[in-house]
């Protein structure tokens, strides 16, 4: 009976151990709570499985859907990976709260309404952030911070949408909704939040390059994949979601190609497969939805890879700027094979594990004959090559010679991409092993000659175009620059926007507080600390603002919920 | 920051080397065009060699289109890190 333990509960619970083991038993410890957490979620059939009531809610603490085993199996293979990845090092914090953010992750996956989906989704937004923290500079303060107040509004405006399907008559229960009602759609702003749709993308590509070197490939795998499992389940079919996934599919590549940062490159790319996903899950044909739990699933790995072989080069040389890499393939050869690996998986080169998933997402959109969606898939399959086929693995390993004389990866981290480059090959080669476990038969004629010729010509005449470009000297230079993001919105537009309306009120306050300290301070005769309180003042000004704002939404939302 | 906007990239020894399998990849799948017979949803994907002037193009229009955007979002490296938020 697993079904009676809370999936994820034993990472989450066990993680609280994790600080004071000695380092190989703590290595033991996370690694046994993975399997036997895996072990339980491979058993847990579809269906409901435990039900709660507290205080007048039915919840569902445990229930399965069709496309929850693949889910979670692929989280506890992230989850696995990330352990074996950071063996090297001793950052504890890092490894708890990895433990513990992927077992919130799991546990939201098998959540069967979204009371219990709000706690979970809130769970793994405060355990990620110390990964953020892990960073341990101001940068990586900051970004978690932002990274934080984005993650906690879509908790919010998820209970939001629950507290209004329940006013108007709904249940909680986690089933399909209309983004005509305000419920719906308070959800799914929620989900697109989390699954970095356009205009709300920024706190992916600021936040996770911002973590440490295994923080980073621990942050790839759970949030948005998450939001793209909830998508799946309440959105499907909701045609509006095609054109999200093609603007999602579309507007990273251009971003990639001026990225000096590769792992902000690698989160662009990111940006780039969830609008695959997203566009399958809108088209919602069985055939759609096949191809992006599928590409959930090899995307999770080789996303994983890329990122570990460029934590592996920033632990090595302190960089991952590409205009300061080059030349490391003679001083890391297993690390660039596992990268060229990744790279060719995710530009989906034949006999790589993008090319059977990806194709299904593709393949749908030209079966249900949706023509300029497939050209447009197509033409982001190209700037898939270009950012993370080519700019990754060429920059950083074949480029100018840098002169660095580093050695190769740890070992630990060898072996996790090892496995990871393993599992790519293996999907690619035999693909039945992951259709095995999709929610619907796959029919998709995936090795048929035209459409592996048609895939060939494609990729390798891009890779032709590069080579061109390169040859005349007009690819673009890597420039160590910072490329505006749409979260200028919220850290430059929207600050001096505020600043603008609340000057007159600011003032004021400034008036009072300052002639309040100053009346202190003449009492208790001493200097006046007047810059330093408008600095506090001011220093909180936006995410105060920006809380109060939403804590007042928020209850105009339960107001409205209860006169009504 | 505009030192290096003036020479695109350069390709290394190795990198030029390759370009001669790649090429001669490029003329077998060419050739095969007209040997294996490819399914096409559309009348546009039927086309003789769609997928490599496709592929060729795209790529072009992504690096050409990612060096106009370069003009308009590309800032200094530490644009963000003084007046965070214009807080500070």
């Amino acid at each position: 009976m697993p079904e009676l333990l809370l999936p994820g509960l034993m990472m989450i619970l066990g993680a609280a151990l994790v600080p004071v083991l000695p380092h190989m038993l703590r290595q033991v410890w996370m690694l046994v709570l993975i399997a036997a957490s895996a072990y339980q979620c491979w058993h847990i059939d579809p269906g409901v499985h435990l039900t709660t009531s507290v205080i007048g809610f039915d919840l569902i603490l445990v229930r399965a859907e069709a496309i929850t085993r693949p889910f979670a199996l692929v989280f506890h293979i992230a989850a696995a990976l990330n352990v074996i990845y950071a063996m090297h090092e001793d950052a504890r914090m890092t490894a708890a709260t990895g433990l513990a953010y992927a077992g919130a992750a799991i546990a939201a996956l098998f959540a069967g309404d979204f009371i219990t989906l709000f706690i979970y989704w809130e769970l793994t937004a405060f355990t990620s952030v110390f990964i953020i923290l892990a960073g341990r500079n101001p940068r990586s303060f900051s970004a978690a911070m932002r990274y934080l107040l984005t993650q906690v509004t879509s908790g919010v405006i998820l209970l939001a949408g629950a507290v209004v399907l329940v006013g108007s008559g709904s249940s909680t229960a986690i089933t399909a909704l209309s983004v005509e009602t305000l419920g719906g759609a308070l959800v799914l702003l929620a989900f697109a939040i989390k699954a970095a749709f356009p205009f709300v993308n920024g706190w992916l590509q600021d936040a996770y390059p911002e973590a440490s070197v295994t923080g980073t490939v621990i942050l790839s795998a759970f949030t948005t994949k998450l939001a793209i499992y909830m998508l799946a389940l309440c959105f499907a079919g909701t045609h509006m979601l095609i054109w999200f996934g093609v603007v999602m599919t579309l507007f990273p590549v251009f971003f990639a190609v001026i990225e000096n940062d590769l792992r902000r490159v690698l989160a662009f790319s990111l940006n780039n497969q969830l609008g695959f996903m997203v566009v399958g899950i809108g088209i919602g044909t069985e055939l759609a939805l096949n191809g992006t739990v599928a590409h959930a699933f090899a995307h999770i790995i080789y996303k994983s890879l890329l990122f570990m072989s460029m934590g592996a080069v920033l632990y090595r040389t302190g960089t991952v700027k590409a205009s300061e890499l080059g030349g490391l393939w003679k001083r890391m050869p297993l690390t660039t094979l596992f990268c060229i690996i990744g790279a060719v998986s995710i530009s989906s080169f034949p006999l790589f594990s993008g090319f059977v998933t990806k194709s299904l997402t593709i393949g749908s959109a030209a079966y249900e004959g949706y023509f300029w969606v497939w050209v447009a898939l197509i033409f982001a399959s190209a700037g898939v090559l270009e950012h993370s086929g080519i700019k990754i693995p060429y920059f950083a390993f074949f480029g100018h010679d840098r002169g660095f004389k580093v050695r190769e990866a740890p070992f630990s981290m060898l072996v996790a991409m090892g496995i990871a480059a393993g599992l790519c090959v293996a999907i690619g080669v035999a693909p039945e092993m992951l259709y095995a476990l999709l929610p619907y038969e796959v029919t998709y004629k995936v090795w048929d000659a035209g459409h592996v010729l048609g895939e060939l010509q494609l990729l390798l005449f891009a890779v032709l175009a590069f080579a061109f470009l390169m040859l005349r000297g007009l690819y673009p230079p890597e420039i160590d620059s910072t490329v505006l993001n749409t979260d200028w919105l919220f850290r430059r537009l929207l600050p001096a926007i505020w600043r603008m309306l609340a000057a007159p009120v600011m003032r004021l306050w400034r008036a009072v507080t300052g002639t309040a300290a100053r009346q202190i301070a003449a009492s208790v005769g001493r200097g006046t600390h007047v810059s330093r309180t408008n600095y506090l003042i001011s220093g909180t000004a936006t995410i105060g603002a920006a809380a109060g704002l939403f804590l007042a939404v928020f209850a105009l939302l339960l107001a409205l919920r209860y006169m009504m | 920051m505009s030192d290096g906007e003036e020479t695109g990239a350069k390709m290394t020894p190795l990198a030029r080397g390759a370009v001669g399998v790649l090429v001669v990849a490029c003329a077998v799948v060419t050739a095969l065009e007209f040997v294996i017979h490819r399914h096409a949803y559309f009348e546009t994907e039927g086309r003789p060699l769609f997928f490599a002037i496709y592929g060729f193009a795209a790529f072009l229009i992504v690096v050409g289109g990612g060096v106009l955007l370069r003009k308009l979002v590309m800032r200094a490296p530490d644009y963000y890190d003084a007046g965070e938020d214009g807080d500070a």
